[in-house]
């Protein structure tokens, strides 16, 4: 596409600076201070913080298999948090996250039972259902041109009843049957599910598939054309139409890649507790927004990172089950639980504001 | 826009092509064990229905949606409302004021009979009367014990969660338990509460409680299994519903704890697991008797006059110990989710 | 129509042309009787106040809208953009008010924003980071820009080094028709200047330009050929040659409304219409319909 360069110019252009002459004005900051500034940096100190701070308060977070279970409960939000931290970064919410989850479990479980189907037939046909669910939340969004806030709000409230009214039709309870004596049931548990040891600590598998996902988001987010489409078309939607970024397809399938999420925690969930509790995932949304928007990602989007989510589901998994290992009283439960997140935002921003003052 | 059509045909036959592909795979891949093929018929208990004339009855509970417990207490509402030409309308709202609200309604729509729960009496105090004024007679079901009469319910069906909670108590004393964690999944609920205070109350060792995110199992887990590293000298995990049951199972097993799981209410599951000697026993209300014999209680009324209790006490439906001595006869019941 | 359009010197089918284009949304005509033609290295200054019809204008040629009278011809065939990246890969760049930049996104992201530079085979093609800096660096310094940090936010970039910015992208990236909607407006007396420079090296590498602006003098310095639009249609299309810059703002500033207001107020005491334009003055209306009027 490069154009014919025509006749000298007739106005003369001025020559070319010399090499590496510099603007002058801006004094280039210690490299220290220019890595505090970054989003990722700033949670990483704020969870450095909570794990000591759970080190001193309570002695049983001294054990490995403690870390091994705070590390688990970080993965399962963590795994979805990537995603939403994703979608965030474009520009939009979904607030039917949590619920969705569920819906993949149901979906897999009834389907392989009612039809007495091998699980793996259910699995997939969750699979289906749950990015097709992620695509008709895109395509609403796009079509209607509302808030995702109202769009998924709409579809958060139909999961949550189509999981409770499908799940009590089909089965005539509120639980689904347990499916664990079925062909591929054991094979998927593997998958999904399972754990296996590591210096005498038993750790979850989804410890490792979250740290996998983490890695593959971030390279996706900051080493290809589509994470360069991410912070375009949440940082400005029209801007990225008028160079010809496909906004379009660029959101719907953000929205797909949070149902590919819904749909390997509602596995695990799955293969993990073998019946699935119809009335389950509702609130958990905003955890996953909680530990994207902790871990540095703006919520009015363009802004953040793959890796600061991960540090933001950690700190959460880290403080809920810290309050525990600390033996505090558990009616305050709650309230901790938001003191400590706040705290660590906090800290957060302190050291974010502070970086880049200097 | 210009959409070339000729390109739609072709679009459309590939896409019947992959549905039909997919349709076949998915009919090829059976399971060769387990699945519905595999339940036992086990037919449903039916009985003829009654030629009284046709009577409309509100139930309304304070039940969170999805809840196993008293999705029982509703299939036994439903059984006895089939047996006696019932139009049963169901109900429920957790909010004690949106429930009063609920009871509002059935009033409204002049139903001949309302059973209620009595969570937080105060808050539907009002709307009794209401009720009462209106000619309606109010049953009471399943909390409300201490209640019922100074509210004007004409009888009471079940037992308040506390009395479960103090029969659960005196069973870990039996069993010789010292330290007992209770495992509330839905930190505020009502019923909850009263249930780990009964416990409380009776058990001579040390009872500690433990907040959990019941809308997220992964988290049930964790949590508990935090809860057991912390304190190595749980010997018995209590669960508040039958599905957190196994999952505390789970949690004992990853903390390398020695500690028992003992449950409130049952399900087919539990059962399978009572046997299997991984829950050592389960509190059985008996949620389906409640809600059938609340439902049957209105039609004696209607028909007969008849209210159980003449007023002055209650009608008591359990609690029954469900442990590995008695299970076996329970758990064709519960196979059917009844019990 | 009479067409007022001389012949370039040059001899080129134009790049761009309209030809009585219009644009109804609805019940609402934004455009009509719209002639307009873009010679590769020659500035067409289209002005006009607010509410003319300029926004609609250029959204049409960048492919954002669609036209729903006349013809919109590019190197002489009749075309229908129905995205912007249908526009840009025929060779025309808009640089746009609010700039089309991502402010939060770093000059050189910004930079190659929709037209990536990767490496790699599927499926680990990634971008290729080092080659894009080094590039946006190079033709930022070729436009006169020194930019101590590619990172950097473009948002946090002065307003007349952002125009630069966009105006050299669309320059690197072959554009052969640059349409700047207003660049100047934002800006203070020096950064106009630059961009003003800018808009004439451009230019001069023989791309077409189209200068949207309601600043005749502006205007007046780079223009080749000159469109006034009012009220959604072209009051005066006119060279260099046929139209000076008095007149241009007079015409911009109501000047054939307020001659014909002339005669009326002539005839009120105490009101001086010796200063105001004759009507020998100013040449005359493309359209000459008095519906066009108020």
């Amino acid at each position: 596409m490069s154009m014919a360069r025509q006749a000298e110019p007739a106005v003369d252009t001025p020559p070319a600076p010399g090499p590496k002459q510099t603007d002058g004005r801006t004094v280039r900051r210690s490299p220290v201070l220019r890595l505090l500034a970054r989003p990722e940096v700033g949670v990483f100190l704020g969870a450095v913080a909570v794990v000591v701070f759970f080190l001193f308060a309570a002695p049983p977070v001294r054990d490995a298999g403690s870390m091994a279970n705070i590390l688990y409960q970080s993965s399962v939000i963590g795994i979805m948090a990537l995603p939403v931290a994703l979608l965030m970064i474009g520009g939009e919410f979904d607030l039917s996250a949590g619920v969705a989850v569920v819906t993949s479990a149901l979906t897999a479980s009834m389907l392989s039972y009612q039809l007495t189907m091998n699980v793996w037939m259910g699995v997939i046909v969750a699979l289906a259902v749950s990015l097709g669910i992620g695509a008709f939340n895109g395509w609403m969004l796009v079509r209607t041109g509302l808030p995702s806030f109202l769009v998924t709000l709409g579809t958060f409230l139909i999961l949550q009843g189509v999981n409770l009214a499908v799940t009590k039709l089909v089965t005539g309870n509120v639980a689904t049957d347990d499916i664990s004596d079925m062909d591929g049931f054991e094979q998927a548990k593997s998958l999904f599910a399972s754990s296996f040891e590591v210096g005498g600590v038993q750790v979850k598998i989804t410890v490792v598939w979250w740290l996998v996902f983490a890695a593959l988001a971030t390279w996706v987010l900051l080493r290809t054309k589509y994470g360069n489409w991410i912070f375009a078309v949440g940082g400005n939607k029209d801007s990225a139409r008028a160079v010809g970024v496909p906004v379009t397809f660029t959101k719907i399938s953000l929205f797909m890649l949070v149902g590919f999420g819904a749909w390997f925690v509602g596995m695990h969930n799955l293969f993990s507790f073998n019946t699935v509790q119809s009335g389950e995932g509702v609130g958990q949304e905003l955890i996953y927004i909680a530990a994207a928007v902790i871990g540095g990602c703006l919520l009015t989007g363009g802004y953040g990172s793959a890796i600061g989510p991960v540090f933001g589901a950690f700190m959460f998994g880290m403080v809920q089950q810290g309050i525990v290992y600390a033996g505090w009283n558990p009616d305050w439960f709650k309230a901790f639980l938001g003191v400590m997140l706040l705290g660590a935002v906090l800290i957060n921003l302190w050291v974010q504001r502070t970086a880049t003052r200097r | 826009m210009d959409r070339s059509s000729h390109i739609r045909p072709r679009r459309i036959a590939s896409f019947v092509a992959v549905a039909a592909a997919a349709a076949l795979t998915l009919a090829g891949c059976s399971s060769g064990s387990g699945g519905k093929k595999s339940e036992e018929g086990g037919a449903d208990a039916s009985a003829g229905k009654a030629s009284t004339p046709r009577m409309k009855v509100a139930l309304v509970t304070h039940q969170a949606p999805g809840d196993t417990f008293w999705d029982i207490v509703r299939k036994g509402a439903e059984a006895a409302a089939a047996k006696d030409n019932v139009d049963l309308v169901y109900s429920a709202d957790p909010n004690a004021g949106s429930q009063a609200t609920l009871v509002q309604n059935a009033i409204d729509q002049k139903v001949d009979g309302i059973a209620v729960t009595l969570a937080k009496p105060d808050a539907l105090k009002a709307v009794i009367a209401k009720a009462n004024a209106a000619g309606i007679p109010v049953v009471g079901l399943n909390s409300g014990l201490t209640d019922w009469k100074e509210l004007d319910l004409l009888e009471f069906f079940g037992q308040d969660e506390s009395v479960a909670g103090e029969a659960f108590g005196k069973k870990l004393n039996e069993v010789g338990a010292s330290n007992a964690v209770c495992v509330i999944h839905e930190q505020g609920n009502v019923g909850l509460t009263q249930r780990c205070d009964g416990v409380k109350k009776t058990f001579e060792g040390k009872t500690q409680i433990l907040n959990v995110n019941g809308t997220d199992m992964p988290s049930v887990k964790s949590t508990i299994t935090a809860k057991l590293k912390q304190d190595s000298a749980i010997d018995y995990v209590v669960t508040l519903g039958a599905p957190f049951a196994p999952t505390a199972v789970q949690s004992v097993g990853d903390a390398g704890s020695k500690a028992k799981v003992a449950t409130f209410d049952l399900n087919k599951d539990l059962t399978k697991a009572i046997q299997a000697g991984d829950i050592q026993f389960a509190v059985d209300q008996q949620p389906y008797l409640q809600g059938y014999l609340a439902v049957d209680g209105l039609w004696l009324y209607k028909n007969n006059g008849n209210y159980s209790g003449g007023g002055e006490q209650p009608v008591l439906t359990g609690p029954a110990f469900v442990d590995k001595s008695n299970v076996d006869a329970v758990s064709q019941y519960a196979a059917k989710g009844t019990r | 129509m009479t067409d007022k359009t001389t012949s370039t010197p040059g001899g080129d089918r134009p790049l761009v042309e309209l030809r009585a284009a219009g644009k109804s949304y609805g019940n609402i005509r934004a455009l009509h009787g719209v002639d307009l033609t873009v010679h590769p290295g020659k500035v067409t200054c289209v002005l006009g106040d607010n509410g003319a019809g300029k926004s609609t204008l250029i959204k049409i040629i960048s492919g954002l809208h669609q036209h729903t009278e006349g013809e919109f011809l590019v190197d002489g065939e009749p075309v229908r953009f129905s995205t912007p990246r249908e526009a840009l890969d025929r060779g025309i760049a808009t640089v746009y008010q609010d700039l089309a930049v991502v402010p939060l996104m770093p000059v050189w992201r910004n930079f190659f924003l929709g037209s990536e530079m990767t490496k790699g085979p599927w499926p680990v093609r990634r971008l290729d980071i080092d080659r894009m800096k080094r590039t946006a660096d190079e033709e930022l310094r070729n436009m006169g820009i020194v930019l101590d940090d590619l990172e950097q936010p473009i948002g946090t970039l002065s307003g007349g080094q952002r125009q630069c910015v966009a105006i050299a992208r669309a320059v690197y990236f072959g554009a052969r028709v640059l349409i700047l909607d207003e660049p100047t407006a934002a800006l203070g007396v020096k950064q106009s200047g630059v961009v003003l420079k800018y808009i004439a090296m451009a230019r001069d590498r023989g791309l077409g330009v189209i200068f949207i602006t309601h600043n005749p003098h502006h205007a007046y310095m780079v223009g080749d050929h000159f469109s006034v639009l009012r009220l959604g249609t072209m009051e005066l299309t006119a060279s260099r040659s046929e139209v000076g810059l008095e007149e241009l703002t007079n015409h911009m500033a109501g000047g054939a409304e307020l001659t014909a207001l002339k005669h009326e107020l002539a005839q009120v005491r105490g009101v001086d219409t010796e200063e105001l334009p004759g009507e020998g003055d100013l040449p005359a209306p493309v359209a000459a319909t008095p519906e066009g009027k108020s």
